[in-house]
């Protein structure tokens, strides 16, 4: 039942001791990173301080061209024809990270294990640092869990408990239903965020890639996108030297290729053969092979899609 | 149709045949754990660009294939959360054999 699994599901846990050595281990590696990527995140999710000229006012400082033929062809009734000098807004941010629990992850030679955990003190700790939103951290493999709460305060001891959790031997890899759970999460989190200002929300998955049912994780990203919520895969790859007894290379996810069946004119399955990445689900998404990258990878992709935002405004 | 189980696995062939004819580029591959050894070889098959195809036979640790990989995966206590090496050979077995998996 389900009380023997949640009690279950608490013996298999990181020893508390170990995960604060393993905490301080990754944020003192990864110290300098940490302090590049917060000043590359201040000026990206700095609100713009030049103010911009907005419409449609009685009155203002600048006729608003596109105004002007309706409000002729109103006989002059709709005279909302200005634009004006608006005040930036302020922008309020939660950003979820999230991290493959699965078993693939820890396949090879535990590179990947290392890496995730110095991706996850890496961002959290330079979001602390830019204090400027909330940060939620959840793991996934078959299930999705929330391993710290929007709202809650990060601390060191924190990331102890967070690394606590990860133990990287789920037997399934659903990103279908992570994203399914993490948009109601940021949909509950939205309604109770505090009021007028602006609120930007943002997930960064951090995985090595692998999973499968590309097309319907496609439709929930697509959902993403009209709820107006980020989702940047960060793919974690070519560190396993995966099968170290028969001596195969190491490997890269952009070698990958993937084996599908479709109809073919008379209805025979045909097989198809392509690259594996062809057909990843999401949008935004970085190959990172060494923690040294993830700074300026997420800094590009975030500049990337700011501007792609804010251009659409 | 019924829809099939759609979990699948990162897989690799590596084969001992001297024959460079016989020799896929050693990359992984993400396929579908419902397969058998049919299946494989086709796509051993696929990837050599054979004008004729060749039956191979499947050994994983040096054991002979004779299941899915989804049965290969619960016999051995794994997920498809492996990753595994596939050898493959030229089958030397009997099409009428070949023929029962
Ligand atoms: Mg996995």
């Amino acid at each position: 039942d389900s009380v023997a699994a949640a009690a279950l599901a608490e013996l298999n846990i990181r020893d508390l001791d170990d995960s604060r050595a393993l905490w301080r281990e990754s944020t003192t590696s990864t110290s300098d990173l940490t302090s590049s990527l917060c000043e590359q995140l201040r000026l990206i999710l700095a609100p713009t301080l030049t103010t911009k000229l907005k419409g449609d006012y009685k009155t203002g400082k600048r006729l608003n061209m596109k105004r002007i033929i309706p409000y002729i062809a109103s006989d002059f009734r709709k005279d909302k024809i200005w634009l004006r000098r608006t005040k930036p807004s302020k922008r309020q941010y939660q950003i979820m990270i999230a991290v493959d629990d699965s078993k693939s992850m820890n396949e090879g030679d535990g590179r990947c294990v290392d890496l995730a955990f110095q991706s996850i003190s890496l961002v959290a700790n330079a979001l602390t640092q830019l204090e400027s939103g909330e940060l939620s951290i959840v793991k996934f493999g078959e299930m999705m869990e929330v391993v710290h709460q929007f709202g809650q305060q990060f601390t060191a001891e924190s990331g102890a408990k967070v690394f606590q959790k990860f133990m990287f031997d789920q037997t399934r890899t659903n990103i279908h239903n992570l994203v399914s759970k993490s948009l109601e999460l940021f949909t509950q989190a939205r309604a109770t965020s505090s009021g007028s200002a602006e609120l930007w929300q943002l997930q960064i998955i951090i995985s090595d890639g692998l999973c499968e049912s590309h097309e319907t994780i496609q439709r929930l990203v697509r959902e993403a996108r009209e709820k107006k919520i980020m989702l940047v895969f960060v793919i974690i790859d070519g560190i396993n030297n995966a099968n170290s007894k028969s001596g195969a290379p190491a490997e890269s996810i952009l070698d990958m290729s993937q084996v599908s069946y479709v109809p073919d004119a008379n209805g025979n399955m045909a097989l198809k053969v392509d690259k594996y990445l062809d057909s990843f689900p999401f949008e935004f998404y970085v190959v990172v092979k060494d923690i040294v990258e993830l700074p300026k990878m997420l800094a590009l992709i975030l500049r990337q899609y700011f501007q792609e935002s804010s251009s659409n405004v | 149709m019924s829809t099939p189980d759609k979990t699948q696995i990162k897989i690799r062939f590596f084969t001992r045949e001297e024959d460079s004819q016989l020799q896929v580029e050693d990359k992984p591959l993400y396929v579908p754990i419902s397969l058998k050894r049919f299946g494989l070889s086709e796509i051993v098959n696929h990837l050599l660009s054979t004008e004729k195809a060749i039956p191979f036979d499947f050994l994983i640790n040096g054991t002979l294939l004779r299941t899915s990989i989804e049965e290969y995966l619960t016999a051995n206590a794994l997920s498809s959360e492996a990753y595994l090496s596939l050898e493959y050979t030229r089958s030397v077995l009997p099409p009428s054999y070949l023929a029962s998996f």
